[in-house]
């Protein structure tokens, strides 16, 4: 057990923690955004120990930053907060969904993870520094991947107009 | 592929185990999925989507970085390239899951200003 | 084919025209005629054909006299004919049928002769003889059929015929309900004939190689008859039930118990109607047919046995019932229905030739009784009540005269009476007879007992019809001069003659039945019509015209003695009809000698007649009287059949309507409640399909997520079991 996994196992458990905080905290949207939020900055310093620091940036900067304040401005604009138990009418689901879950985590588990469980060796083309930077994402994605881009960047066009049409008191 | 043997015989071993990213994302995947079964407020019905979302990211990434050793032979002619995709991907999803978040929220807030209160139960008018 | 024979197909086709001409032609003849020679030329056309058929057919019995094999067959057309079956219409001149020919064409005749005197009146004087010559003609396909489908169709034609003529007079609902009954009562025999039929012929389709069939006519008599004897002794369940459910249909048409009910009914008809159909020849028919197929009824011993005993119980039934009538025609009916069963009784002890004797002579004298009743009938203004009548010896002497001839007939005292005859060969045949089985296994066979009960009913008989005589021409001053108008109307008959205040007790003339009173006082001011009313203190009795009782004579002479004698003497008849039935008589022990039999009949007929006569003579007892409390209780169930029709009628009408109830229920709940059923299953079935579409966002995520789970599951099941991770 060396040290990269010990640093792993630490923030897989707040992940974890964090996502069930999410699930689980039924009169406190608020409460439930804000583990989300740990989540998404747990998730982003697993993203720096793999070598991809340009996405974990990118998360911590446009989920964290940008999804997640989204997230409780409507939640406190709106003043959610439930009157009465939200779980009262759901206990048969959550408890089949739970035991679903477990049953598919562990099936999958072993079904399918079981070959990657021992030590994979990392191979990069050059050099083993060249996964994470910004360039070589910035490469691909302007010669390979350009049109995707293009694509992404008109979708959230979309978006804006959508949402502000929705937002409107009046069409 | 005589690259990659030679490249294979040259590696290091990484620290952490494929798997184990793996089986982080699988439980964070099934939270999620559990949590938009059972929660009936919609913004936090959001926020478990947005859980599934991130659970998938973690999951191209890890199989991006770890894709050249894996002992599959592929229909690429880079391993490196496919692992740069991975992740492209994860940028785009993240693209794609802010302009979701931000119609999706649109919508939520035109249904509350008609019925003051919001519950996903209650819309249920296409019902069969 | 025998061309000399060839006009036998005039026989049948001259009463065809007839009614072809008279029904279609008839009614604007009649008109454009005028009254005087209207009915006189339209009578004549009704009767000429039938005398003509006679004519023919008595040349044509002479024809076959001389001919060795006695039999011709001639094919008139084609009428079935296919690949395997033919039925040609063919007809058969050999001795039963045209003895039988000779009775129905002669007979007939001289009953058309009766009957344009009797109908005279009638504003539908064509379709009366029109029905009447049809069913001469049906009755004449019947009998010179060569086939069994020929019979089939005579058979049912007779039954048709007859239930138009019972319903003559249709204005009244309850003559309709008669001939109703008829026709339906027929047609339960007919259902036996019909399976009867049908089996026999199956039998017959299988077995062809054995019975030596050539050709294609499997229906016909030459083809079935000549093997059938030894042919169907090999086959006793068959048999049986083969010429039981013949029986059945005979039953049927002749009236035996229990299917007699219709013949006291049928004397709502008009009574040369009841003369000819059901005295001389329909009813009859049961007998020929059994005459037709005795090769192979006489093979089964128990099914005589069954005809016999049935034949016996009629007999005796008939006779029980005649006692407590008061209606002269119903008392003739009764009295048919008796003698039909002496005819069975001798069908059954296999004396089948004995059974067509008693036809012959019932023919001449029932017809005759049943004419001269017509004739008193239409002298006392048609009532017919008996009680109503009395002393009338004196005022109406022809008709008194040919019905003594006819009473002697029927009372059977021998050597007088030509009945005695035939009924006498019929019994000493059944008391001596060995063929039916015993009864439970004693040594008295069936026939044997019918043979006694028929001497009893032969007593019986003599009794009852001397009753008759006595109580219509004898017993007492003449009892309608002290009438009571009520009951003058008891037994008024319903004909429906024009007069004019008939007008008010027959309802509304809607249909234009009758003449208006314009119309008869230009009737009566053409002719000289007599006025008709009703029976009163004030009739006298006046003779019927000639025409009516000119007809009665050859009757009358039939029904003396020469007739009998002369066909038993030396067993001519028996001769004669023996090539039909082709079987050696052998001599067995008899159980009592013809003398002695002579003198039972002796004793048994004028008993009958003294009895009869030492109650009636004198005056109408009270005990028979038009107060029924002083009747005699079994004498009052006589009236009524001892229950008998009441029972079936009522019964069958019931079981009907159980029956009927029960389909109804079965159709509403059963078949009615699959269709629903169906329409239900749909709708069940299209309420679980819509479960799912609640509506509700989160139950479609989890259905999608339970779908994507089992593709992931069954995916990563396919990893795992290749090897996993390549």
């Amino acid at each position: 057990m060396n040290s990269g996994q010990i640093v792993f196992l630490i923030l897989a458990f707040i992940a974890v923690m964090g996502a069930l905080g999410v699930v689980g905290f039924g009169d406190k949207p608020v409460w439930s955004a804000l583990c989300l939020v740990l989540n998404i900055f747990v998730l982003a310093f697993i993203y720096f120990t793999m070598g991809a620091q340009f996405i974990g940036i990118t998360q911590i900067m446009v989920y964290a930053g940008a999804i997640m304040v989204l997230f409780l401005f409507v939640i406190m604009i709106l003043k959610l907060g439930s009157r009465e138990k939200e779980f009262k009418s759901n206990s048969w689901v959550a408890i089949l969904g739970i035991a679903f879950s477990v049953v598919i985590v562990a099936a999958i588990g072993k079904w399918c993870l079981t070959p990657f469980m021992e030590n994979t060796p990392l191979v990069f083309r050059n050099d083993p520094k060249l996964f994470g930077p910004p360039q070589t994402i910035g490469m691909e994605m302007f010669s390979r991947y350009v049109w995707p881009f293009e694509i992404a960047s008109i979708l959230l066009t979309i978006g804006i107009v959508g949402s502000i049409l929705l937002a409107k008191r009046r069409i | 592929m005589l690259n990659q043997v030679s490249l294979l015989a040259q590696a290091p071993p990484a620290d952490v185990p494929l798997g184990w990213y793996l089986y982080l994302s699988v439980a964070m995947f099934c939270i999620g999925a559990v949590g938009v079964l059972v929660r009936r407020n919609p913004v936090v019905l959001f926020m478990c989507i947005e859980l599934m979302l991130n659970a998938v990211n973690l999951s191209f990434l890890a199989f991006a970085r770890y894709l050249p050793g894996l002992p599959v032979t592929l229909a690429v002619e880079d391993a490196a390239t496919a692992s740069t995709g991975g992740q492209i991907m994860v940028i785009f999803v993240m693209a794609v899951a802010a302009a979701e978040v931000a119609v999706g929220l649109g919508i939520i807030m035109a249904i509350f200003r008609q019925k003051n209160e919001v519950d996903v139960d209650d819309m249920s008018t296409l019902r069969g | 084919m025998k061309p000399e024979f060839l006009p036998i197909w005039l026989v049948v086709f001259l009463p065809i025209c007839g009614a072809i001409i008279q029904g279609l032609l008839g009614k604007m003849l009649l008109q454009s005629l005028g009254p005087k020679w209207g009915k006189r030329i339209m009578g004549t056309i009704a009767v000429l054909p039938v005398a003509i058929a006679f004519a023919i057919a008595l040349n044509l019995t002479f024809l076959l006299a001389k001919e060795t094999d006695r039999l011709a067959i001639i094919k008139v057309f084609d009428w079935i004919h296919f690949q395997s079956l033919s039925i040609p219409f063919e007809l058969r001149v050999d001795t039963l049928s045209m003895t039988m020919t000779l009775i129905i064409t002669g007979i007939g005749s001289l009953i058309h002769i009766f009957a344009t005197g009797y109908m005279a009146d009638e504003k539908d004087y064509t379709r009366f003889f029109t029905y009447l010559n049809l069913f001469v003609a049906c009755m004449l396909v019947l009998v010179l059929g060569n086939n069994l489908g020929l019979l089939f169709i005579g058979w049912e034609g007779v039954g048709v015929c007859s239930y138009l003529l019972i319903g003559f007079w249709y204005k009244d609902t309850a003559n309709s309900k008669a001939a109703n009954k008829a026709f339906i009562v027929n047609r339960i025999g007919d259902f036996g004939l019909t399976l009867g039929m049908f089996y026999l012929v199956y039998l017959i389709a299988g077995n062809r190689e054995v019975l030596g069939i050539t050709d294609t006519r499997w229906l016909s008599y030459d083809n079935i008859l000549p093997h059938a004897a030894e042919f169907f002794k090999q086959f006793p369940t068959e048999t049986t039930i083969i010429s039981l459910l013949l029986f059945v249909g005979a039953m049927g048409k002749s009236a035996q118990f229990p299917l007699y009910i219709w013949l006291p009914d049928a004397m709502a008809g008009p009574t040369p109607v009841s003369a000819l159909i059901h005295a001389a020849t329909m009813v009859t028919s049961g007998v020929v047919l059994m005459n037709r197929m005795s090769p192979i009824v006489s093979q089964s011993a128990l099914a005589m046995s069954v005809i016999a005993i049935t034949g016996a119980v009629t007999a005796l039934l008939g006779a029980a019932i005649a006692f407590g009538q008061t209606d002269i025609k119903k008392v003739l009916a009764f009295s048919t229905v008796s003698q039909l069963g002496y005819m069975f009784i001798g069908c059954g002890v296999g004396a089948f030739s004995g059974g067509l004797f008693h036809v012959i002579t019932h023919a001449f004298f029932k017809a005759l009784l049943f004419l001269g009743a017509g004739s008193v009938i239409y002298a006392m203004a048609h009532n017919q009540d008996m009680r109503n009548y009395g002393n009338l010896n004196k005022w109406i002497k022809i008709t008194f005269a040919l019905m003594v001839c006819g009473f002697i007939g029927i009372a059977g005292v021998p050597y007088i009476g030509a009945g005695a005859f035939s009924k006498e060969s019929i019994l000493m045949a059944a008391v001596n007879d060995h063929a039916t089985l015993g009864v439970f296994g004693s040594t008295l066979t069936w026939g044997a007992l019918a043979g006694w009960i028929g001497f009893l009913v032969a007593a019986m008989t003599a009794f009852y019809m001397t009753r008759m005589m006595l109580l219509t021409f004898f017993s007492g001053p003449e009892r309608w001069l002290t009438i009571d108008p009520v009951h003058a109307h008891a037994g008024h008959d319903d004909h429906e003659h024009e007069h004019h205040h008939a007008h008010t007790h027959h309802g509304e003339d809607k249909h234009a039945f009758f003449y208006t009173e314009a119309e008869m006082a230009d009737i009566d001011a053409k002719t000289e019509h007599e006025h008709h009313h009703d029976l009163d203190s004030h009739h006298k009795p006046k003779e019927v015209p000639m025409v009516m009782w000119l007809p009665l004579i050859p009757l009358a002479l039939g029904s003396l003695g020469f007739l009998g004698f002369w066909l038993e003497n030396n067993e001519l008849l028996h001769n004669w009809l023996y090539p039909v039935h082709g079987e050696a008589h052998e001599e067995v022990a008899h159980a009592i000698s013809h003398q002695m039999g002579l003198i039972i009949s002796f004793v048994v007929s004028l008993g009958g007649i003294i009895g009869a006569f030492l109650v009636y003579f004198k005056k109408l007892p009270e005990s028979e009287g038009w107060n029924f409390s002083k009747w005699n209780p079994i004498r009052r169930g006589a009236l009524v059949q001892f229950g008998v029709d009441a029972v079936l009628a009522d019964g069958s009408v019931r079981t009907g309507d159980i029956f009927g109830r029960a389909m109804k229920w079965f159709d509403e709940n059963i078949i009615d409640g699959i269709v629903r059923g169906v329409g239900n299953v749909a709708g069940l079935l299209g309420g679980l399909l819509k479960q799912p579409q609640t509506g509700k966002v989160r139950s479609y995520a989890f259905l999608m997520l339970m779908g994507a789970a089992g593709m992931i599951a069954y995916i990563a099941y396919i990893i795992n079991s290749r090897g996993g991770g390549n």
